[in-house]
């Protein structure tokens, strides 16, 4: 059992602070005061039953989705609705969906060098180069010529995270990676998050692979209803619960 | 096989037995091939062998008549219409069609400058040429030049005049730069062709970038084809500077080629006005959207042939005197924006098949709103909308021949010429049939066309 990574107490600089985030759909109140600091180089993993806000908050980091009240910052500074804010999100956050969400009509390498030649403003040849190590990374440079429509699900999302890191970010959001995949595909994407892990990324994950969570995560968030009922290492939390409702979900999941 | 045993820890365990799969039989001859296919189609029952009999006998009946009118008893030769019914009453006169042949090709205009017409057409079907080659990169720069220039060209080559004067300055430089940018394009093939294995680059890149490339910024790069664009202008300036063409009035336009003019700009036009439009419906700001839903809602609304009439009689009025349109450019805008509002809705429709996720990807990667609309949400848009916009394209070629009633000489007005004709009077039918086998060659290819388009696309996804 991995305990909590110790970097996290030699560096505790703030990737993200949540401060009572309140978020309402009309009369209904989805994110209700969700206070939480996630650290440079933390993997956290954010569990819950379905409708518990989980995907609403990972949203909220990178102004998917708006909220009323309460505040988020990225490295210590505060985000507001404009355009100094989106660039700062757009520069150190990359986020992967449940749906991959690839752009059928550009290959494999033209989904990673899209952002590159025309955000980074990278030469072609460059970009192509620095997409297939990428690529390479994740075991599907071979697949590079090949449309997103011609490969599997567990390739496309392996795709889909090194176009994400193509763009170099400093924070990765995963919003259940793996829940629209066929069973054995499950395992590839959980590799490459893994390794993933180990490079000193800020990982922030919504999932229900509670496996990954125990072995990977340094902290695992347990929502529902819309309020962080805890937080805390793996173990605590998956193993030794304090709250009924978590031990009540953990007995359906595990 | 002993350890197999003990793996399975199983005391009933039997080797599998090895399956194959029974031989392949030819299926029963009455329901297959030519003969079973007929029989199980045409002569199942009494019934549908009677009904077989009668469709065959009618199809040969017409087909006989058709035959007879159109080739046996029809004259090639003769001077007028009377000579055509003391030859044979009772087959079709195609004299009359084949001496009023340029007419109905060119219109009125002059003969000795009808090559003019045909190197503009050749011009502009050479420079969409390298659009047909995979290989080509940046090809979607050489459409979008075409669409740009193209028009100037055809202007100059079809209006003639002094060199900058009948169609001032602006309009000289344009031309120049078109021709300029015709000579890049072929330079830049012809080069790729004898020195590198791929054709490197086509477009705005530079003749010698391939030289210098690595160690070359993007802008010195950019800024050096610019100067190399310029520099063939120039040739071209000097060239087109040393002679004038006669001037050929637009009121001489017509025929088969002014139809191809009127099709042709509001088929390339559409798109751009329908982005526009379907863009400006979608868009968050309320003016541009109640002002794009306009447009589009009162045109859709309202037959081409008001908008035509309207174009004709309105336009001047709202426009200053000393602005004077000639009757072809106001047909022209009005067919453009009647051919966007319907491409919008078109276009609309495609937008919304885009699933949320495509812009939230486009997004969260940094994207803006123009470039995640024209890298990422039109190019699916567009594909997926290929049988809706060539419909649009196919109707719209049809439409234009509403131009005659406003008195543009079409193909249309010049076959209905025909029958007033001294030495033709009341020949109405030979070239109306010409005209209609004409149309459905042109809208039968497109629509191939289409069909095409659609398999090479799905073969890439």
């Amino acid at each position: 059992m991995t305990s909590s990574n110790p970097n996290v107490q030699l560096q505790p600089n703030k990737a993200i602070e949540i401060s009572s985030l309140n978020k309402w759909y009309g009369d209904h109140h989805v994110l209700r005061d969700v206070t939480l600091d996630i650290y440079e180089g933390e993997i956290m993993v954010i569990c819950g039953p379905s409708g518990s806000g989980k995907s609403t908050l990972i949203r909220s980091l990178n102004h998917l989705e708006e909220y009323q009240d309460g505040h988020v910052a990225i490295f210590g500074q505060p985000l507001a609705r404009d355009r100094r804010s989106d660039r700062l999100i757009h520069n150190t956050m990359g986020m992967v969906f449940q749906s991959f969400n690839l752009f059928p009509h550009l290959t494999v390498l033209q989904n990673c060098t899209l952002g590159l030649t025309w955000l980074k403003k990278m030469p072609d040849q460059a970009a192509e180069k620095f997409a297939l190590t990428l690529l390479d990374r994740v075991g599907i440079a071979h697949l590079a010529s090949r449309y997103p429509g011609q490969i599997s699900g567990g390739q496309q999302q392996r795709v889909a995270i090194s176009r994400s890191l193509a763009m170099e970010p400093k924070i990765m959001l995963f919003d259940e990676p793996t829940s629209a995949l066929d069973p054995e595909m499950v395992k590839e994407v959980l590799d490459v998050m893994m390794d993933l892990s180990k490079t000193g990324m800020t990982m922030v994950c919504v999932t229900h692979e509670m496996q990954f969570a125990r072995q990977v995560a340094d902290r695992v968030v347990f929502m529902a209803d819309g309020e962080i009922v805890e937080v805390g290492p793996p173990e605590q939390v998956l193993v030794n619960p304090e709250w009924d409702r978590t031990k009540d979900f953990l007995q359906h999941v595990l | 096989m002993e350890k197999i045993h003990s793996d399975t820890e199983r005391d009933d365990y039997k080797p599998l037995k090895k399956f194959v799969a029974s031989p392949a039989r030819p299926p029963k001859r009455e329901t297959h091939g030519v003969i079973g296919t007929i029989r199980k189609r045409f002569f199942n029952s009494i019934g549908n062998s009677l009904l077989t009999c009668i469709a065959l006998a009618v199809l040969f009946y017409l087909g006989k008549w058709i035959v007879n009118w159109a080739v046996i008893d029809a004259v090639f030769v003769a001077d007028t219409r009377r000579q055509c019914f003391d030859t044979s009453p009772d087959g079709a006169c195609w004299a009359g069609v084949i001496s009023w042949f340029n007419g109905l090709i060119y219109g009125r205009f002059p003969v000795q400058e009808q090559w003019r017409v045909n190197l503009g057409v050749v011009i502009g079907i050479v420079w969409l040429l390298p659009l047909l080659s995979k290989r080509i990169p940046l090809r979607g720069a050489i459409l979008l030049s075409w669409v740009a220039l193209f028009p100037f060209v055809g202007a100059y080559l079809f209006l003639g005049g002094r060199f900058g004067q009948e169609l001032g300055l602006f309009h000289g430089i344009m031309t120049c730069a078109a021709f300029g940018y015709l000579l890049l394009i072929y330079l830049n093939l012809i080069k790729a062709l004898i020195g590198s294995k791929t054709i490197a680059v086509a477009g705005l890149h530079l003749l010698f970038v391939p030289f210098l490339e690595k160690r070359l910024s993007r802008r010195v790069v950019a800024i050096s084809s610019m100067l190399v664009w310029g520099g063939l202008s120039a040739i071209a300036a000097l060239f087109l500077s040393s002679f004038d063409l006669p001037l050929v009035p637009i009121e001489r336009w017509g025929g088969l080629f002014l139809t191809f003019i009127i099709a042709g700009f509001s088929i390339t036009m559409a798109i751009p006005v329908g982005v526009i439009l379907a863009l400006g419906r979608r868009s968050k700001l309320r003016v541009i959207h109640w002002l794009s839903l306009g447009v589009i809602e009162i045109v859709r609304s309202v037959p081409l042939i008001t908008v035509l009439f309207m174009a004709v009689t309105l336009l001047p009025i709202f426009m200053p005197s000393d602005v004077e349109f000639n009757k072809l450019s106001q047909v022209l805008v009005a067919v453009c924006i009647f051919a966007g509002a319907y491409m919008a809705e078109n276009i609309r429709g495609g937008l919304q098949a885009i699933p949320k996720g495509q812009f939230e990807a486009a997004t969260t990667l940094g994207f803006g709103y123009w470039q995640t609309m024209f890298l990422i949400v039109l190019p699916q848009a567009l594909r997926m909308m290929i049988p809706n916009i060539m419909t649009s394209f196919i109707s719209l070629l049809k439409d234009t021949t509403l131009v005659s009633i406003i008195g543009l000489f079409d193909i249309m007005l010049m076959a209905r010429n025909i029958a007033n004709d001294k030495d033709w009077v009341g020949m109405h039918t030979e070239p109306l049939v010409l005209i209609a086998i004409l149309f459905f060659v042109l809208c039968f290819s497109m629509s191939q066309y289409s069909l095409n388009l659609e398999k090479r696309i799905k073969v890439d996804r």
